[in-house]
């Protein structure tokens, strides 16, 4: 296995956090619940033409209406907004707020939204309240671009996909373009929203957890009685900039964007390999890109989302890529407590990075009572570890095989 | 369309077209494709690879296929990417999954239907069909997907980029015009499908005449645009390869970046290192 060199760059920094999600969207109360080892999942109403038996998931209850200095708009009219676009638009607003630049957005800003099926999703929710956008022949602009005009964002913004590991892609581009001069700074993210198609498209793909019974108990990564995921909605977004810009006007910097690794299967459309070595390949990278070693990551946060599959697989590559230094990184995924939230979940997990960074605790995974033998890591279960974070990675992994692993660093 | 090179005003990157391809087919062609892709001899698909496809991953393949049959030697995918940029893929399934969905309930609903008609899937595929281990992504989805296409796949190439990739696709699809769709998600006619694959490589010294794309960020008063069309940035690839008399063509992007196509000439005295009997152009994985 090899990977690729490490280029030397000033720091790409977090100055700006913003969130929706099944555990809240402040930062201390995601912080909290996190740390809690609260349950987001719940019971839904199957909806209309919902005749599955998966009658659960992790939804948002409440998506708060952004400061109008930061969309220009009053929460009367943020609330006649679509619920796809009031779901990207709340934490990217969030986090421009937070950021403290969202009264200077212009043409040097750049906006990366992970967001996988903007239109099935479009389609869909329009056709289930009575549309037929799905059957004309319109084409019309993506979200990116008008909540970029919204915002009065004058730089690149383009929409990525890379199914699960969407915003993490998403973060990789907004580093880039930093990097490369092309932006001075760029909002980075993703989101996703439960819809009746998406889920009975995973139920019927037998991707999902079928414990009715018990919801809060059918999110179980790396555990032995595991049975599928929980469909999750919601997301995180990100303010990147240089470090230097970002100490220069005093902005507060949660943590550094400081490796990225990246890399595809080739094998399968759907399932993932059980070969480790490509997402092995992406973990070691992100971990080079970052110039640490191994044994200086204090955390990493699964990608785990509980399939019988993709657990075992992670655990492999995971051990295939940080060697003997496996068994001294405590591993968890927070998808036991949040569900999987799809696009959006890459970027929530990196904020989970940041709260164990500047909380000094790892996030447990809650749920696992018989961890599976196959995935021998050194698992955070049930109650958060006190520990010392200074680097954590965080892995994301998708359909056709897309293999994606992020270091968060603890601002210098 | 311009007829002589511009001073570029700012450049920011580039990167080479090693090769290119641009396919039309019908529906009904596409369907034929779907069955039989027509992968070069040296090229196995899995079998029925494309049973579940959407008709843009089929024309998507089908470009990438006839581009690979028409290079002199096949790059190593160990390191090659690609970069997806579908215009509003996935409708006819997903108007097909809705129609069922109202009529017969959710356990009708495609599980291909999010694999396959996501942003992302186009992008998998081709990963998938070639074997290919540098990292995939969808882009755009909507009438701007050539421009967020070309911007994100140059930004692959650069350093910080983190991609490791030595080259990547670059796909762009659309229907010539979007099919209107009856009440079961069948289209109305028989529309065709377009897909432009284009294998991208960062720029580097060379003694052949080559097609390259770069970055620029004009003044305002600068901006002289050529479109986004996809049929005619297709057919200024194939001229500005062919010597012909137009030299460059410029792609502007919504937030005003432009992207400028052009040709070339041969630098001097470049010195190569001679590749080994049998190698691939790109460089092998370190």
């Amino acid at each position: 296995m090899s990977v690729y060199p490490r280029i030397d760059r000033e720091p790409v920094v977090i100055t700006g956090v913003g969130a929706v999600s099944p555990l809240g969207a402040a930062f201390e109360e995601i912080a909290d619940n996190l740390l809690a080892g609260r349950s987001g999942v719940r019971s839904i109403d199957p909806g209309e033409y919902a005749r599955e038996p998966v009658q659960f998931a992790a939804p948002v209850t409440a998506i708060p209406a952004p400061h109008p200095d930061a969309c220009g708009l009053s929460p009367e009219s943020f609330q006649e907004l679509g619920r796809l676009e009031q779901l990207v638009l709340a934490p990217v607003a969030a986090a421009l707020h937070d950021s403290g630049l969202s009264r200077v957005a212009g043409p040097r800003i750049g906006f990366v939204l992970g967001l996988g099926a903007e239109h099935l999703k479009t389609w869909e929710l329009d056709f289930l309240d009575g549309g037929g956008r799905v059957f004309g022949d319109g084409r019309d602009r993506t979200l990116v671009h008008r909540l970029a005009r919204r915002l009065g964002i004058g730089g690149p913004a383009v929409t990525v996909a890379a199914a699960c590991a969407s915003s993490g892609y998403a973060m990789s581009m907004g580093r880039t373009w930093i990097d490369a001069g092309w932006v001075d700074a760029c909002l980075v993210g993703g989101c996703d929203i439960l819809s009746p198609t998406a889920i009975a498209a995973f139920y019927n793909l037998r991707a999902l957890s079928r414990r009715n019974d018990d919801p809060a108990k059918a999110s179980r990564p790396f555990d032995g009685d595991r049975d599928g995921f929980v469909m999750a909605e919601g997301g995180a977004f990100f303010m990147l900039e240089r470090q230097s810009a970002a100490r220069s006007r005093g902005a507060r910097i949660r943590g550094e964007l400081a490796g990225v690794g990246m890399s595809s299967d080739g094998a399968h459309m759907v399932i993932p390999s059980t070969d480790p070595v490509q997402a092995a390949r992406a973990i070691s990278a992100a971990l080079v890109d970052a110039g640490v070693d191994p044994a200086e990551v204090d955390y990493i946060n699964a990608h785990a989302a509980g399939t019988p599959v993709g657990d075992v697989a992670e655990a492999g590559a995971i051990r295939m890529a940080l060697g003997d230094a496996t068994d001294g990184i405590p591993v968890s995924s927070t998808k036991s407590m949040s569900g999987h939230m799809i696009s959006g979940a890459a970027a929530f997990e990196a904020v989970a990075c940041l709260v164990a960074i500047e909380r000094q605790a790892v996030p447990p995974t809650v749920n696992l009572e018989r961890p599976d033998a196959q995935c021998r890591l050194d698992h955070v279960p049930h109650v958060f570890r006190p520990r010392r974070v200074r680097v954590a990675a965080s892995n994301s992994f998708g359909f056709g095989g897309s293999n994606l692993c992020l270091v968060i660093r603890a601002a210098a | 369309m311009n007829a002589s090179p511009r001073k570029p005003a700012g450049d920011q990157a580039g990167c080479a077209i090693l090769g290119h391809a641009f396919v039309e087919s019908s529906l009904s062609g596409l369907a034929a494709l779907r069955d039989a892709p027509a992968a070069p001899a040296t090229l196995q698909l899995p079998p029925r690879f494309l049973r579940h496809s959407d008709e843009h991953t089929v024309a998507a393949v089908h470009a990438v296929l006839v581009a690979l049959g028409s290079m002199p030697q096949a790059p190593s995918f160990d390191r090659c990417g690609v970069v997806a940029a579908p215009c509003q893929a996935g409708r006819m399934m997903t108007a097909r999954s809705l129609a069922m969905l109202k009529t017969d309930g959710a356990v009708t609903v495609s599980p291909h239907i999010v694999p396959q008609c996501s942003l992302h899937s186009l992008a998998g595929a081709v990963s998938v069909a070639l074997g290919m281990h540098g990292p995939h992504l969808g882009v755009g989805g909507g009438p701007d997907a050539l421009a967020e296409g070309l911007f994100a796949a140059m930004s692959l190439f650069q350093p910080a980029a983190a991609s490791g990739c030595e080259a990547a696709w670059l796909i762009v699809t659309e229907w010539a015009s979007e099919p209107e769709l009856d009440a079961t998600g069948a289209a109305v006619g028989d529309p065709v499908c377009r897909a432009l694959a284009m294998l991208l490589a960062p720029n580097g010294p060379t003694a052949q005449e080559s097609l390259t794309l770069s970055l620029h960020t004009p003044a305002a008063s600068l901006i002289d645009d050529d479109g986004s069309d996809l049929v005619a940035f297709a057919e200024a690839i194939e001229m500005c390869g062919s010597g012909s008399a137009l030299a460059s063509w410029t792609v502007t992007c919504p937030w005003g970046t432009q992207i400028r196509l052009t040709r070339r000439a041969a630098a001097v005295a470049v010195p190569r290192r001679r590749p080994a009997s049998g190698s691939s152009p790109l460089r092998e994985a370190a």
